[in-house]
């Protein structure tokens, strides 16, 4: 079977959502108006970080007009199953906190639901929310993950009896005897070392923030069952969770997830409290109920990642050749409570992605996970890994400074080389071209040249600066890890039907939220098939019409469930192939046919034997005289696993001017590197580059989830949980490697999770890199003007003034 | 307390009978059914899903009551292009991946196009300024702003508003 030259996989094919969209007719969850005249449940949340709950008193808010049902913790404790159930647990070694959707005796995080009311409309139910006196007796809050750690540390559950709630050693030892071995020799190489860097590195408290809250709308029926539309990146792990909770058969749960959904990037992943409420209302009531959460909501409760501590060493040797890594991770995880991932699944896939892009041969690192009065680290975009990179690509600068050279050599040289390998926590790198990707990056900003203008702009008293940051991040996530990590399975699902007319639906019980599938998923499904996109129509996210599916998440789209739909497309053809081979009396050989200009073709003839309309009609409609073996129907479900985990690569530059009397700072270029191995489409490959680096900028720059001394989080509300806006940021250059992925059918790799990543790294170097004459160096994330100021005083009381 | 309200909303007038309190946004959406307008923050006005015109003005409509409109005309992204044909800003969009998730491509939209009637010509810093009050969280705003300077550029040329008003 031979690719015709006219591919649709490549091209910059313009997507099929878009039209609906740009015209207002999108259908997002709260535009849904799939149930009559549904109540509206809202929360009322902890107005503290950490109490007992003395009383609450909801009679005024149940006695106002048009208020159908006030439930607090109490009333629910005995008749709702508490999470964790055996779906929402990973198989991992950790500590997971029974909890209910609302608060039961205790509140634990300043915003955590504690009152539910139902009303007839979002006005009434905030009106009753209130009316509703909760009176707290406060306890110690606990906001300081290191101090929490501390035997005399108040506990946030203390019937679990620590505040670590997760705690494990990678040094790629298995056994604790090979973790203590490995430890000793990473400890004697760095006695033996000319060179260590030993620095503690901050990444704050910041998530992704999608524009669409989360939300559900959910009916029963006793016969029919659960309904549920849901704001959801896992459909069919909802279908689970749903039917654990309330006994329900799961061929009685429906789960949907809208076709529009208004971003994710991470945060609709889990198992939250909210949609539980929302399910076990509609089955006590017997009427539909809807939760749209509100930005305050959203902003108190989930969209909290990173923060995390690392306490980094490097060993080098006078060349800055790395030797070994050291690393003590604490990461902040906030009260815990967060059906599948607990807030420490992140920080913990971050820990073992430690070692990036790097080839370090012993590593010995430390996570530590510890309950907080803060919201539980929910998922975003770069998972976990994010503190990491920043922490590793700082060090490797600093290194770089002490052993005099550029930067960019001591990257270079530092960079793996031989791939597929295991790196030293055992994590698997399956194939990709780092070097080559890196020297595209660095030809494509001139290095030698940007260094002379960096030295003629110092001698104009002007400070621009050059920053690196690079990121091995995942391409999808295998069985393998997957079961482990979450409990659940990371193979790529797919049907695809053709009708008799010759077109085509895929259905993939993934929740897309912008990515694009209908676009690229009908591209692959065309391409195969000699048809075009346009007969191609992509269902998502219905779990009564889609084979099982992990969800949309970790980059899986390009990488698993592409590569399902293609080996679906690829059944399907390959029986029309059969079919018509026989009919035409030929050798039913499918590398003799060609599938083009919705025609099937043959080597030896000029003219196509068929169309693809012609035979689907005839196999689908008149299965007379098929060849022996070929069944009716021309449906296909396909599951694509990998056998060890796939990753995607990208370097990234950025060069910056810095203002060295106020510290304000501004980006000139951003550069970023990719080798997302062959491109679906490179137009959706590059919007989330774009995407992921100003996501990473924003983070880096703007955004930080801020709670006092008494665990009260300061940033509820967009005014001051500042995001970035068009005017904040640059245009990013996208520089393309496709290395195609050995593993996959198509040689596609997913590509968008980990873009953020190594913004933050990138963006610090350059800042200390332009300020290099001053020695600044910059430990702690956000970057501010005024921290970086602050730096600049500092280096001037240490050395009086520029060298 | 409830007060009648006459609003023209792309062209059409509807009389209704609101609560007083019930804000713009709430009005277009749950009343009249016009989903394409988007509430992305808490009613504070910061990222400007929810633009729609006012008397040809680019407005928050979770920023005003639904009695302020009263007497008023509103444009939303559905009348943006009443012949079904796509308006300029629209193709743009489209063609320079102005949007991923598109949740806050209505109000972009709604924005830009009172923004190019005030300012055919702009530097692409004038768009960048002109969207601050419009948050993307999907495309790192690069598409957005070539997707306006494109439509600018087409919508400058001779013919471009004839074939609009078409």
């Amino acid at each position: 079977m031979t690719t015709s030259e006219s591919s649709w996989i490549g091209k910059r094919y313009s997507r099929r959502e878009d039209p609906r969209l740009l015209t207002g007719k999108g259908q997002y969850l709260a535009d849904l108006r799939v149930v009559r005249d549904p109540l509206v449940v809202k929360f009322a949340r902890s107005s503290v970080a950490h109490a007992k709950i003395k009383s609450i008193d909801v009679s005024a808010a149940a006695r106002l007009p048009g208020v159908v049902l006030v439930l607090t913790g109490e009333d629910i404790r005995e008749r709702i199953r508490p999470l964790p159930t055996p779906s929402t647990v990973p198989l991992l070694p950790g500590h997971y906190p029974t909890h209910w959707p609302l608060a039961v005796e205790r509140v634990k995080f300043h915003g955590e639901p504690v009152v539910a009311v139902v009303a007839t409309d979002k006005y009434t139910a905030e009106d009753a929310i209130e009316l509703i006196q909760v009176e707290y007796e406060d306890l110690p809050p606990i906001t300081d993950p290191e101090k929490a750690m501390g035997k005399e540390s108040p506990l946030v559950h203390p019937e679990i009896g620590t505040n670590v709630m997760f705690h494990a050693v990678l040094t790629g030892g298995m056994t604790e005897p090979e973790q203590t071995a490995n430890s000793a020799r990473v400890a004697a190489i760095f006695e033996a070392a000319d060179v260590v860097i030993k620095e503690r590195f901050y990444g704050h408290r910041c998530g992704v923030m999608p524009l669409e809250t989360r939300g559900a709308i959910a009916s029963w029926d006793p016969e029919a069952g659960l309904r549920v539309w849901m704001s959801t990146q896992r459909p069919h792990i909802d279908r689970l969770v749903f039917s654990e909770l309330f006994d329900i058969p799961q061929n009685q749960v429906q789960v949907s997830a809208p076709r529009d959904q208004g971003g994710a990037f991470g945060v609709k992943a889990p198992v939250y409290r909210e949609p539980i409420m929302v399910v076990y209302l509609t089955k006590l009531l017997g009427r539909p109920v809807q939760w749209i959460e509100t930005r305050e909501e959203h902003l108190m409760a989930v969209s909290q990642e990173r923060d995390q501590i690392h306490e980094m060493e490097l060993a080098a040797d006078r060349d800055g050749r790395i030797i070994g890594l050291r690393d003590r991770v604490i990461a902040d995880n906030g009260d815990s409570c967060e059906g599948v991932f607990w807030g420490f699944i992140m920080p913990f896939y971050g820990a073992a992605l430690v070692p990036n892009a790097y080839h370090i041969p012993d590593c010995d690192i430390s996570i530590t996970a510890v309950a907080t009065n803060k919201s539980a680290l929910s998922p975003a975009r770069a998972f976990g890994s994010l503190p990491g990179r920043f922490a590793l690509d700082r060090a490797i600068d600093m290194l770089a400074r002490r052993v005099g050279k550029d930067a960019a050599d001591v990257r270079r040289m530092n960079l793996i080389t031989q791939l597929p390998c295991n790196i030293a926590t055992g994590v698997h790198y399956d194939s990709g071209n780092f070097v080559g990707v890196w020297d595209k990056l660095v030809q494509h900003i001139d290095v030698p040249k940007f260094r002379q203008e960096q030295l003629a702009a110092r001698a104009q008293g002007r400070y621009i600066g050059l920053g690196f940051g690079v990121a091995v991040h995942a391409s999808g996530v295998a069985s393998e890890a997957l079961v482990p990590m979450e409990g659940q399975p990371g193979y790529g699902s797919a049907t695809l039907k053709m009708d008799s007319s010759g077109t085509v639906t895929v259905f993939e019980g993934d929740a897309p939220q912008g990515q694009g599938h209908e676009t690229t998923m009908a591209q692959i499904a065309a391409e195969i098939l000699g048809i075009s996109p346009d007969d191609v129509a992509v269902r998502v996210g219905d779990t009564n019409n889609t084979p099982f599916a992990s969800g949309t998440f970790g980059a899986r789209g390009g990488s698993y469930t592409a590569s399902a739909v293609a080996m679906a497309a690829m059944a399907v053809r390959d029986k029309i192939a059969q079919v018509v081979a026989h009919d035409n009396k030929l050798e039913a050989d499918p590398r003799n046919f060609r599938f083009e200009g919705k025609a099937i073709w043959h080597k030896d003839r000029e003219q196509p034997l068929t169309t693809v309309a012609e035979v689907a009609n005839r196999i689908i409609m008149k299965p007379l005289d098929l060849p022996t073996g070929v069944d009716a129907g021309l449906e296909h479900t396909a599951f694509f696993e990998a056998k060890e985990p796939m990753m995607a690569f990208s370097a990234h530059a950025t060069i910056v001017e810095v203002d060295a009397s106020s510290g304000e700072f501004k980006i000139l270029r951003y550069v970023s590197s990719e080798d997302v191995g062959r491109v679906i489409n490179p137009m959706i490959v590059e919007g989330q580059v774009r995407g992921g680096v100003v996501q990473g900028l924003s983070n880096a720059m703007f955004e930080e989830f801020i709670y006092d001394e008494n665990g009260q989080q300061l940033t509820s509300s967009m005014e001051n949980y500042m995001l970035a806006n068009a005017a904040d940021v640059p245009n990013i250059e996208v520089v393309h490697s496709d290395t195609p992925c050995e593993h996959t059918p198509l040689g596609t790799r997913g590509m968008g999770e980990g873009v953020p990543g190594p913004v933050p790294g990138a963006l610090c170097n350059a800042i200390c890199d332009a300020l290099e004459p001053f020695g600044i160096e910059i430990r702690d994330l956000p970057v501010r003007p005024d921290r970086v100021w602050a730096l600049l005083q500092a280096s001037s009381t240490r050395s009086g003034g520029a060298r | 307390m409830t007060k009648e309200v006459s609003v023209t909303v792309n062209g059409t007038v509807y009389v209704r009978s609101v609560p007083v309190r019930l804000l713009l946004v709430d009005f277009i959406r749950d009343v009249l059914d016009l989903t394409g307008t988007h509430q992305g923050c808490t009613y504070e006005g910061v990222c400007g899903a929810c633009t729609v015109q006012l008397n040809g003005e680019a407005v928050k409509s979770c920023m005003l009551l639904a009695v302020q409109a009263d007497g008023q005309h509103v444009k939303t992204i559905e009348g943006l292009a009443p012949t079904g044909e796509m308006h300029p800003l629209q193709r743009a969009f489209k063609e320079h991946h102005g949007l991923q998730c598109g949740f806050c491509t209505p109000g972009m939209i709604m924005n830009a196009e009172e923004f190019l009637r005030t300012n055919p010509r702009p530097s692409e810093e004038e768009i960048r300024h002109a969207l601050i009050g419009n948050i993307c969280r999907c495309t790192g705003y690069q598409g957005i702003v070539a997707a306006i300077a494109a439509a600018a550029e087409e919508m400058a040329l001779p013919g471009a508003s004839a074939r609009q008003e078409s």
